[in-house]
């Protein structure tokens, strides 16, 4: 006989969810490998010459990058004789200002803060990243993507976006040569819904450096880091060659993070039997030595593997807490599917979602699933009104907001009718008429026609021969009527002259005033303290449309 | 604008006018004595505008729709300046942030390298891409043709990590 | 470049190709299932000039530690299925096994370059498959299929077909991008679990070696 419980229990979501046990030889576990190594650092004529005990003589790429650039030496000596308990309570206690124990964070080894973390329980982490994020006011950003690369789609999306409240927009490709495209559109769709969003294109790295000179994106994340060396060079880089790239990008007065996570070195086989937190401690050093304003965390797209392992979602926060840590931006995941049930995957964004982050997602997928080319999201466009439900239940800033369907539709349209105007003045392949009005209504790329693939990918490839920039997008836009988006993209163009959204968690507001770490600084001190709604953001967040509204009863 | 400031504008905009390789050096050090201060310089777009210009000479004011349209605005007139990104650098550094301010110092000095051989560089620096001898001499054109001093120890210090861990490309 | 028998040979065959098209054209190979796998090492796999071949790099384990994909397609039917869609275009499909990694990237990439046409695909064992084109970037790539477990035969077969048009010359369509966004919580930590095996056999500098294929 079977149980009947069990077979109820069998057919839940989340019995298709793939666990794993801890196997820690191969570095199949989250946290507190018995592999990891003792936190130390002995320093000789300013220079790190024993870290996490291990000599310099025996040091490999990465030990040595984050020796000579990543810690603060100044104060470690001083941090590495505190107790660890010690630390981690002063990273939770309300009287201990941010910037005190900066200091002391930045100048910890990556064994040592990996130990201090470890601490700490969850409701702990969330504590500490209320306090230890770098922007005051918490944000959020999104992907704009779909499986057919439908560059219409990919503009209304993207206006909508905009209009929902998303203050960074990422998109990817299904076929890499479309990328030229999709930058494009995103660009363009972006400036219709509101002016001062940030756009990416996550791509091959000297791709998106390219796309990014050129002016059809704003700034640049996938710019990955790894915690071992056979990884990193798996990666087809090194942290100099990353270093170097970083550097290029603020050349070019180009914003940008690199992006790291948990399990990915276990995931491409090199783990060297250490913890996944520990090896993504390195990364999150080497970000910071590289002289990066932030990083994008929270494993990422290896989430399956740290979701699979015991107390692996209590990692994923400690990852992005470290990052705050070491006074960088985070973007903090929640931006892969994770889980098949509805439960899980609320659980894991309410880690970051209640103490805020600078980007709480990275991103919140603006197109249903199926249409998410990053292989899906924690959370989609069906969860938008579930998302705004959650704000409004806890009072908290998730960085949406509700809106209703005339203003989506219109935002949409326009967004469409302006890429088909760049794209004519461009001399891209013509978009429709009905292109437009699929993408007006359109929820995900099965309610759009097919593009003829072949000459787009021609079109695209020949854009980039042209050299095509974000200048004659903007004159494209005023030639055919679209003076204010016109104004808006040139307006993300003048960013790179005075860089100063190059700052650490910068984001840009409607009137294009640069918000960061700078002139935003998190100051939680506890109740009453740090970021607050304002009024009017309350407001919005309460008015959900299907509200019964009191007033309206007889 | 307080006198020291004037006269900092001044002087940069003279040494711009010298031709741009001393102007780096000589606004460096003028800039260094002077304190930046976070809360009411930054943003400089806001709040310093006078002290941003393009490499070209142009201002932020300049940067207008029309000007895009009569094509007086080319691509070379949205970059950054080694100025500007100086005073990011001290920006970063005035909020305790040194290691995001080597990072645009860096910066600042690859301004001067094409598009195309930024994106040569990077390539080159990437594992089992170059041997030591072609990685010392993108270092010594780093410093010989750009003046880009940081980044030709940098590279330098890369061939020799890339040697010992056998990184470099084998023919 | 030392010009040895071989490749004097293939000089001749490429331009004999020129003349007499039709006597090349390679039988249609039957799709019917082969139920066992010979691989038989033949030494380290050089550069071919012959302009009608693909190069398809097996990852290190592939077909002799691993037998199977994550959702247990058996290795011989996926080289199979790929050696024919090449065929069907009436080219060459010449099979080497790369050791220095299991990265699918430089696996494919490292095909591309060994491939007279500059076309390769590379395929690990859990199924993961891309084709490249030598002259791009590593992780670069003509078609990436990073979904493991949502490659059948049929998407096998056309990857083969449409490695063997960009070989051509021709600008094939894409196969169709699949996307199932609940493969990664359902398959990850499982594929995590391939991967580090696959890994284990990884030879670091390990030259790739030429295999010549049997089906029986």
């Amino acid at each position: 006989m079977k149980s009947k419980r069990f077979q109820a229990l069998a057919a839940r979501p989340v019995n298709q969810d793939g666990f794993v046990g801890e196997w820690a030889e191969v570095g199949l576990i989250a946290m507190n490998s018995p592999n990891d190594p003792k936190p130390s650092i002995k320093i000789e004529n300013g220079k790190v010459v024993e870290l996490d005990s291990k000599k310099r003589a025996d040091f490999d790429m990465i030990d040595r990058f984050i020796a000579d650039y990543a810690i603060n030496l100044d104060k470690a000596n001083e941090v590495m004789s505190m107790n660890s308990q010690e630390l981690a309570k002063m990273l939770v206690d309300v009287n201990v200002p941010r910037e005190k124990i900066v200091s002391l964070t930045t100048a910890m080894t990556p064994a040592k803060i990996v130990e201090v973390v470890g601490y700490m329980n969850v409701v702990e982490m969330m504590m500490a990243l209320q306090k230890m994020r770098a922007r005051k006011t918490p944000s959020n950003q999104c992907h704009v993507t779909n499986v057919k690369d439908h560059p219409v789609q990919i503009a209304a999306d993207s206006a909508e976006a905009a209009l929902r409240g998303f203050d960074e927009h990422e998109t990817t490709v299904g076929i890499v040569r479309y990328a030229p495209f999709n930058a494009l559109s995103l660009l363009v769709g972006s400036q219709v819904g509101r002016g001062g969003v940030l756009t990416q294109c996550a791509i091959e790295e000297a791709t998106e450096l390219l796309l990014g000179m050129r002016g059809l994106t704003c700034y640049a994340e996938t710019v990955s880091v790894y915690g071992t060396e056979p990884v990193f060079i798996d990666g087809d880089d090194t942290p100099w060659s990353k270093s170097f790239l970083a550097s290029a990008y603020a050349s070019r007065g180009l914003k940008m993070r690199f992006t790291s996570g948990t399990g990915s070195e276990v995931q491409m086989g090199y783990a060297e039997g250490k913890s996944m937190l520990y090896l993504e401690a390195r990364c999150i050093y080497i970000t910071k030595g590289a002289g990066v304003q932030g990083l994008q965390n929270g494993s990422i797209s290896c989430i399956g593997v740290p979701g699979g392992v015991p107390s692996g979602i209590r990692a994923v926060l400690a990852e992005n807490l470290i990052t705050t840590m070491l006074d960088m931006e985070v973007a903090s995941g929640n931006d892969q599917t994770f889980s098949h049930s509805d439960m899980r995957r609320t659980a894991r964004l309410l880690m970051q979602m209640l103490p805020g982050t600078d980007f709480i997602t990275s991103g919140y997928s603006a197109v249903p699933n199926y249409d998410n080319m990053f292989a899906g999201s924690n959370v989609d466009a069906e969860d938008y009104d579930d998302f705004n439900a959650i704000q409004r239940d806890l009072k908290v800033d998730g960085g949406l907001r509700p809106v209703s369907e005339d203003e989506v539709i219109a935002i949409r349209n326009k967004a469409a009718r302006a890429l088909q105007a760049v794209f004519a003045e461009l001399g891209l392949p013509a978009i429709t008429d009905e292109e437009v009005e699929a993408a007006t209504y359109a929820h995900g790329s099965k309610d759009m026609p097919d593009r003829n693939v072949v000459e787009d990918l021609k079109a695209a490839e020949d854009m980039m021969k042209r050299a095509v920039t974000g200048l004659d997008i903007v004159k494209a836009l005023s030639k055919h009527g679209f003076e204010d988006v016109a104004q808006n993209v040139l307006n993300m163009l003048k960013q790179r002259i005075s860089g100063d959204y190059l700052h650490t968690s910068a984001i840009i507001d409607k009137d294009f005033n640069v918000i960061s770490a700078v002139n935003n600084c998190n100051d939680y001190m506890g109740p009453g303290t740090g970021y607050q709604l304002s009024e009017a953001r309350w407001n919005e967040i309460k008015n959900i449309p299907n509200a019964i509204r009191p007033e309206d009863i007889q | 604008m307080n006198q020291q400031q004037l006269i900092e504008q001044i002087v940069r905009e003279v040494m711009l006018s010298m031709g741009s390789g001393n102007a780096e050096t000589g606004v460096k050090k003028e800039a260094g004595d002077c304190k930046i201060n976070p809360k009411t310089d930054y943003p400089l777009a806001t709040n310093r505008p006078e002290w941003v210009k393009t490499p070209t000479g142009k201002s932020l004011d300049d940067i207008t729709l029309k000007a895009v349209l009569n094509g007086d605005v080319t691509p070379a007139d949205v970059r950054i300046s080694p100025e500007t990104l100086e005073l990011q650098a001290q920006v970063a550094e005035s909020v305790g942030r040194t290691a995001f301010a080597r990072n645009l110092r860096r910066a600042a000095e690859l301004i001067a390298v094409p598009d195309d051989r930024i994106l040569e560089i990077y390539n080159a620096l990437r594992p089992y891409r170059s041997t030591k001898q072609e990685l010392l001499e993108i270092a010594n054109e780093l410093e010989g043709k750009y003046k880009a001093f940081i980044n030709a120890g940098f590279v330098r210090e890369a061939a020799e990590v890339y040697e010992q861990r056998n990184r470099l490309r084998q023919d | 470049m030392a010009v040895s028998e071989k490749l004097i040979r293939e000089v001749i065959e490429e331009v004999l190709k020129g003349f007499n098209l039709e006597d090349i054209k390679v039988e249609r190979m039957a799709a019917s299932a082969a139920k066992r796998l010979e691989l038989k090492e033949k030494g380290t796999a050089t550069t071919g000039v012959r302009k009608d071949e693909v190069v398809v790099a097996l990852a290190p384990a592939f077909g002799r530690f691993q037998t199977k994909t994550i959702t247990d397609i058996p290795h011989p039917d996926v080289l199979r299925e790929v050696i024919a869609g090449i065929e069907e275009e009436g080219l060459n499909a010449r099979v080497i096994r790369v050791l220095r990694t299991s990265d699918v990237a430089f696996i494919a990439h490292d095909a591309a370059k060994l491939s007279g046409s500059g076309i390769g695909i590379g395929i690990q064992s859990k199924g993961t498959t891309v084709i490249h084109q030598k002259d791009l970037l590593p992780l670069n790539n003509l078609e990436l299929f990073p979904q493991a477990p949502l490659l059948d035969l049929e998407t096998f077969r056309a990857i083969g077909k449409n490695a063997a048009k960009y070989a051509k010359g021709e600008s094939p369509k894409p196969v169709p991008t699949r996307n199932d966004q609940m493969a990664r919580p359902k398959f990850q930590a499982k594929a995590a679990l391939l991967h580090i095996k696959e890994t284990e056999h990884v030879e670091l500098g390990g030259k790739p070696v030429e295999l010549e294929v049997s089906f029986y």
